[in-house]
């Protein structure tokens, strides 16, 4: 099978697609680019999608925490671990790591929510419950 | 009607836990509404009061008398409470 350049990946948690890039084959464990999570490959029909290898779990929060934050390089503060346990109260009360802040639980609010991914650290210094900073 | 103080606060939210310990700590007694642990009607009618009263969604709220503070905020809590 040819991969063609226009190929994009679809992520479970920030429900966009991002380029699926040369060499990747089915199975293969990767960064969704756009939100941080790990997606193994897997193809169903023409498209090719992410499923989350440890859905639900605390590594899979945290290591999406850290390396969404990696990706944009923001940073830290001393409210990071228990902005980590409100997410995984999230998880167990409402079924995903929903902002541990907000009241809805919706996918725009998975965390990194919507607003994060379009801009609002850059803008306001931080995400709407604090966790992700911009680095000064 | 109860003359307490009152706090409208999300179960996850560590600002809202930060405000809760901080009232325990000074030994202030309140009553904690838990507005993401309602059901779905109780749920609407208490997110519109905290509307009305706050002007949007955001958590935690203390109510102290006539003083409405939003977010957790000690300077603000110490100033209503006389601390």
């Amino acid at each position: 099978m040819t991969v063609h350049e226009n190929m994009r990946v679809y992520c479970p948690v920030c429900q966009a697609k991002f380029r699926f890039a040369p060499g990747w084959k089915e199975g293969d464990v990767v960064i969704c680019p756009i939100c941080g999570q790990k997606l193994r490959l897997k193809r169903s029909g023409d498209e090719w999608t992410g499923d989350r290898p440890e859905k639900g779990t605390e590594k899979e929060i945290r290591e999406r925490v850290d390396e969404y934050a990696r990706l944009k390089v923001f940073v830290f503060n001393d409210m990071k671990e228990e902005l980590v346990q409100g997410l995984l109260a999230k998880n167990r009360r409402f079924g995903d790591f929903y902002c541990p802040c907000r009241m809805e639980h919706v996918p725009e609010f998975m965390c990194p929510c919507k607003p994060t991914r379009g801009g609002d650290v850059e803008r306001n210094g931080k995400c709407y419950c604090g966790l992700y900073w911009k680095k000064v | 009607m109860s003359n307490k103080p009152k706090v409208y606060a999300l179960s996850t939210c560590p600002y809202c836990k930060r405000t809760r310990r901080f009232l325990d700590e000074h030994k202030i007694a309140y009553d904690c509404i838990e507005v993401d642990m309602l059901d779905d009607a109780k749920q609407d009618e208490v997110l519109e009061e905290v509307e009305k009263l706050t002007g949007r969604r955001s958590f935690p709220v203390v109510i102290v008398g006539k003083e409405i503070i939003v977010g957790h905020d000690e300077d603000k809590l110490k100033k209503a409470f006389k601390l």
